[in-house]
Order: structure tokens, then sequence, then C-alpha cells
């Protein structure tokens, strides 16, 4: 027994030498929503790679899931214990990491908005600093979306558009379905959306809404989907009830399995975000502001309309960054 | 329910009878189903027709599924927290198994059922030998079976693209009817018979009523809790088979708090939070309000804060109708 503690004792000094060593090299904190979702994981590599060429280390946390706002908060507070030298944080809402941000404000560490999920009017008022956010824009997205669909179907095209929305009270998705919709109005006022519902992120609850609309609206023109997840769900009923030819079905990420999707001629476009080029750009940026150097206040990584033409071409340069 | 003459109170009490002990299955809930249905029908004219009926028998087929478990469970005075989970894992490893390791199709099916059986076996085993509160194991298995299906999930993504003959099982359509209500329809009819008629179902029941005195009378309460966890996890995995073949993937986070829908629904149709009473019939009665209600709102096109309010009023108010009918039944 005696023994084995002994060698416990060891191996813990070992790996306490081995942080100290690494801690030559400035340390990033970098905190996400969640790694049960491929974009994340997309964002993680990004990071990676971003980290390798700027020579810094970083470890990254996670909540459990992308509801999980308390327990995110909590990591967050015990990473400030390992005292970062920047800390790169994905909020899962705009106020629940402002205690924890305010206190690295305190400790002189530089907070970067991954993703954008911060609201600049509630950072001031709780006195939260923010280095730069950096992401795609959410509603940019929703309006390309709608560029594809009226570019697809005609600016003189008539019909019912139904739209599924993010998580209910979701600000993502809010501003994807609302980008998507005044877009849509301005552009191509003959395509009327019947109704916009929340799929709650959820592929069985867009492919039940899909259906359920079909029933009242079975000459439905086009579907647009706040994320890929539930245009995929989309997608199934609508072949299921024969009228792939006649739907136009548009989500947004560029997931692989989407992607995958888009290659069958199922489903006919997703917007791509490049996460791996916010992971890798949040990085790189964020290294410049702890040299000293200035970084714009918002960085809008672009987001790319992914259709079986452009896949199957291969030559748009930005695909490289689709993964 | 007014009702003043003495000869409809008889009526009305016979038929009450009829329903509670031939069908077991609680009047007062179908009556709230064709409450709702007659709602919905006034408010939209969309609702009422065949292709709509089957489009909500559809819409309720997982949750159906994992109502019929939450039946079983609660009426052996269980709980099972990890259906939605299981759900979920289930899906990843049915797909994880035809598609990643390209294995024949049925592998799929075997994969799904045999993941789902073994979570809810492990879980009896928890609860049954080491005398773990089914709270704490099912609540633990709900984080555990959700973090292994977003590991074996390649990213934490979904497997999409699966073989035809099990994208069938949630898309195909004999005679017009979805095979996911073919499946449900079956497996409730089977459950229905196991709870109300045969000697499995009185000892559950028994057991969930009183534990010391059907431990008494000869029951072997340790192997039949051992065997109605096992078929709950069975059942949460059907419900991932059937998830996943609806919508060509097995996706990590399928099922996110579904194990509370299907609960409800089994309270809705009359089971009891805390054993010895339960319908099967009445969890598919409970399951269809909820998915009516959803149905009607989608039709109405009901923005979604609203959804959330009218969803929790109708459920608070179809067990309230239940409990004063009981209280009403005691009295007199």
């Amino acid at each position: 027994m005696m023994k084995f503690k002994l060698a416990l004792l060891a191996s813990v000094v070992a790996v306490m030498s081995t942080t100290a060593f690494a801690a030559d090299k400035p340390v990033y904190g970098v905190l996400m929503k969640t790694l049960a979702n491929p974009f994340w994981g997309a964002m993680e590599q990004g990071v990676k790679a971003g980290a390798d060429a700027a020579g810094v280390e970083y470890y990254l946390q996670a909540a459990e899931s992308d509801q999980a706002a308390e327990p995110q908060l909590n990591l967050c507070n015990t990473m400030l214990e390992r005292k970062p030298a920047v800390m790169i944080t994905a909020a899962i809402n705009s106020n629940i990491l402002l205690p924890c941000l305010k206190a690295a404000n305190d400790m002189g560490i530089p907070v970067v908005d991954l993703d954008g999920n911060l609201d600049p009017a509630v950072n001031e008022k709780a006195g939260v600093k923010i280095a730069f956010q950096i992401g795609s824009d959410n509603e940019a997205a929703g309006a390309q979306g709608a560029d594809y669909v009226v570019g697809k179907l005609g600016a003189d095209a008539k019909g019912p558009v139904l739209v599924i929305e993010g998580l209910s009270g979701n600000i993502t998705g809010q501003k994807r379905a609302r980008g998507f919709a005044e877009q849509l109005k301005k552009t191509a006022p003959g395509l009327e959306i019947v109704a916009s519902l929340p799929g709650d992120w959820d592929r069985g609850k867009a492919a039940n809404i899909t259906n359920d609309i079909l029933t009242k609206h079975g000459d439905l023109v086009a579907i647009f989907a706040a994320n890929d997840g539930m245009a995929l769900g989309a997608v199934e009923t609508v072949f299921a009830a024969g009228k792939g030819e006649q739907v136009t079905i548009v989500g947004v990420d560029g997931n692989s399995d989407a992607v995958k999707s888009i290659k069958e001629g199922r489903l006919t476009a997703s917007v791509a975000q490049l996460p791996y080029l916010v992971g890798k750009q949040a990085v790189e940026s964020v290294k410049l502001v702890a040299e000293g150097k200035e970084v714009p206040a918002v960085v809008h990584v672009p987001t790319m309309v992914l259709t079986k033409a452009v896949l199957d071409a291969g030559t748009e340069p930005m695909l490289e960054f689709v993964k | 329910m007014v009702v003043n003459t003495a000869a409809t109170t008889d009526a009305w009490r016979r038929l009450q009878f009829f329903f509670d002990s031939k069908l077991h299955v609680r009047l007062e809930s179908i009556i709230v189903l064709a409450a709702l249905g007659l709602a919905m029908t006034l408010l939209s004219p969309f609702f009422l027709s065949v292709s709509n009926f089957l489009n909500i028998l559809l819409a309720t087929t997982t949750i159906g599924v994992l109502a019929i478990a939450a039946t079983l469970i609660l009426s052996s005075n269980g709980l099972d927290l990890s259906l939605g989970s299981v759900l979920g894992f289930a899906g990843v490893v049915g797909a994880y198994f035809c598609v990643e390791l390209e294995w024949p199709w049925f592998m799929a099916i075997v994969g799904a059922l045999g993941a789902g059986a073994l979570a809810g076996y492990i879980n009896g085993v928890l609860i049954t030998r080491l005398r773990i509160p089914a709270f704490i194991v099912t609540l633990g298995m709900l984080g555990i079976a959700r973090g292994v299906g977003l590991i074996i999930a390649p990213n934490g993504g979904a497997i999409y693209g699966l073989p035809a003959p099990v994208v069938f099982l949630g898309q195909g359509r004999p005679l017009g009817i979805p095979m996911p209500v073919i499946i449900l329809a079956i497996v409730a009819i089977i459950a229905h018979y196991v709870l109300s008629y045969s000697r499995f179902g009185h000892h559950t029941l028994a057991m969930g009523d009183n534990e010391a005195a059907a431990r008494a009378t000869g029951i072997p309460v340790e192997s039949l809790r051992r065997k109605l966890y096992t078929i709950s996890g069975l059942l949460a995995g059907m419900a991932g088979l059937i998830f996943m073949a609806r919508v060509n993937a097995g996706d990590p986070t399928a099922g996110y708090t579904y194990e509370l829908t299907a609960i409800t629904a089994a309270i809705i149709g009359g089971t009891s939070l805390f054993g010895g009473k339960g319908s099967i019939l009445g969890a598919m009665v409970g399951a269809l309000i909820m998915g009516v209600l959803q149905n009607g709102l989608n039709l109405l096109a009901v923005q979604s804060y609203y959804q959330q309010i009218a969803i929790g009023a109708v459920l608070i108010l179809a067990v309230c109708i239940d409990q004063m009918q009981s209280e009403k039944e005691r009295k007199a």
C-alpha cells in the first residue's frame, strides 16, 4: 500500500512538472458550448490548427449540451483558476458567462466572443470588455438562404414556404429565420411564409412539422430550416411523401451529413458556416491582441451556399474549410 | 360532467365500468382526446382527414413506444429516466453497424434493439443487485448512454445514409399505412395484453402496489424487475430504430428529454406514478392527446412561445379531469 502511494505521489509530481514546462508557451483557454455537434467539432479542429500555427498551447472545455448554461459558467470559473493568457468563449446565451468574463477582465485576461453569442449592449451594462467578436453572421446566412431560393425559383415565383426555427427563444435560430424571412419578403413577395414553427433543433420534430404543413399546403415550394439536422428531417418527410422534386429545401451549417445528402440530390442546399475557419482565425487574431496589436471589434467569417453543382465542381477555394 | 337523471348516470357508470374493467383504459382520457380532436376540427379545416390522422399517428410513434416502456416501469413502481438517451444511443449503434462497419442491413435492427436491451439490463442489475434507487441508476444511464452515443458517432455528428430496408421501417407505407405506425400498433397490442391479462402483468402490478406482499406470495420480484428494465431498454431501442429509420440517420442527440414526454403520456393515460396501476391503451391515448395537440398547433401555425403554454395547460387539464373523476368515485 505504501509503495502504491509513493508511486502515485511520484506520478503526480511528474504531471505537475510537465505542466510547469508547458507554461513556457502561452496557454489559451477555449470554452465551447458543447462538442455534441459536428459544428463545434470542426471549430475545435480549427482552433487546433490555429494554435499549432501560432505556436501556442490551449486547453479546451465544453458543457455537456448547448442547453447547459449554468454548468458552462462553472467551467468558465474553473478555467480562470488556471489563469490562461486569453479566454476564447462561446457562451450558451448572452448573460450566463458575464460574471466570469468580468472576473477575467479584472485579471487582465483578454476575452474573445467566439461565434457571436454575446450582446454588446448587455456587455456594456455588466461592464464586460470583449477584445473582439468572431463568427458567421447568422442573419446574413438566413438572407443567403433566401437569395438561393429566389435565384432557383425566380423572383416572380409564387407559393407557400415553411420556415423551421431552432430551439424556441434561441438567438442563433431566430437570427437565421429572421434573415431568411426579411430577405424573402424583399426579393420575392410572391413566396409566402405560411408557417414559422419551432423545430427545437430536433430532426424528428422537424420531420413531423413538415408532415403537418404538407397536409395543409400540398403545393409547398420551399422549406428553410435553421440548421442542417432539421433540414434533413424535412428532406426525409418530403421524399417519403413523393414531393422531392417539388420542394426546395435549404438548411444552415454545411455538416458532413448534409453534404452527403446534397451530393445524393436530396437536400437542395445548405448555407455552410465555416467553423474550422472561425476557430483558426479566432486563435490567430487573439494572438495579435495579446501582442498589443489592433483587431476589428467584429470579425465576420463568410458563409457559403453549398449545392450539388458547387460540390460536384469542387473548384470553390473555400470548400477546403468545409469539414 | 353534469348528469341529471338517474338513468343516464347509470348508463354512464356502466360505460365507465366497461372501459375500465374490460378494456383497461379510462373513459375520461378518451373523452379528453375526443374533445381535443373536436376543437381542432373546428379550428382548422385541414385537421379532419385520413392523411392528417396518419400524420398524427406517425408523429406519435417514437413517444408512443417510449410511453409503453414508461407504463410498464411505472406500473411496477419503478422509474426509467434513461429512455430518451437510450433511444439516441441505440440509433447510433444501429447506424454504426450498417453504415460505418458496413455490416448487412439487418444488423442495424440487431444493433439498435441489442444496445437498448443491454442498457436496460444494466439498469435492472444495478437496481436489483446493488439496491441503488432506480432514479439514480437511470439518471446515471441517461448521461452514460448519451455520452457513449456521442463518442461512437464521428465528431458528435449523425451517421447519415442507411440501407434501403432499414429506411423502409421508418418511411415505407404498406397499404398506405406508415411502417412505424404498424410497428407501434403491434407492440402496443402485445404490451396491452401482457400488462392487463397475463400472469407477468398481474405480477408486475402486484409488485408495484406492494412489493413486500408480492414477495410474500412468492413472486420473484428481483428477476421480474430486471426483466422489466430490460424490456424498457429494448423498447427504447425500438423507438431509436424507428427514429433513425424515419430521418435516415443515427443521430446521437435524438430523443433529448423524450423520457419526460413519455412519462407524461403514461400518466395522462391513467398510470400511477407510484405503481400498482397502469394501462398501455391509456398510455396510447395519452400519447395521442399530445400528438393531436402538437399537430393542431402546427396546422394553426401557432408561434413557439404560445405552443409551450398551450401544451403545458392541456397536460395539467387532462390529468386534472381524471383526478376529479377518481375523487368523485372514491366518495360515491
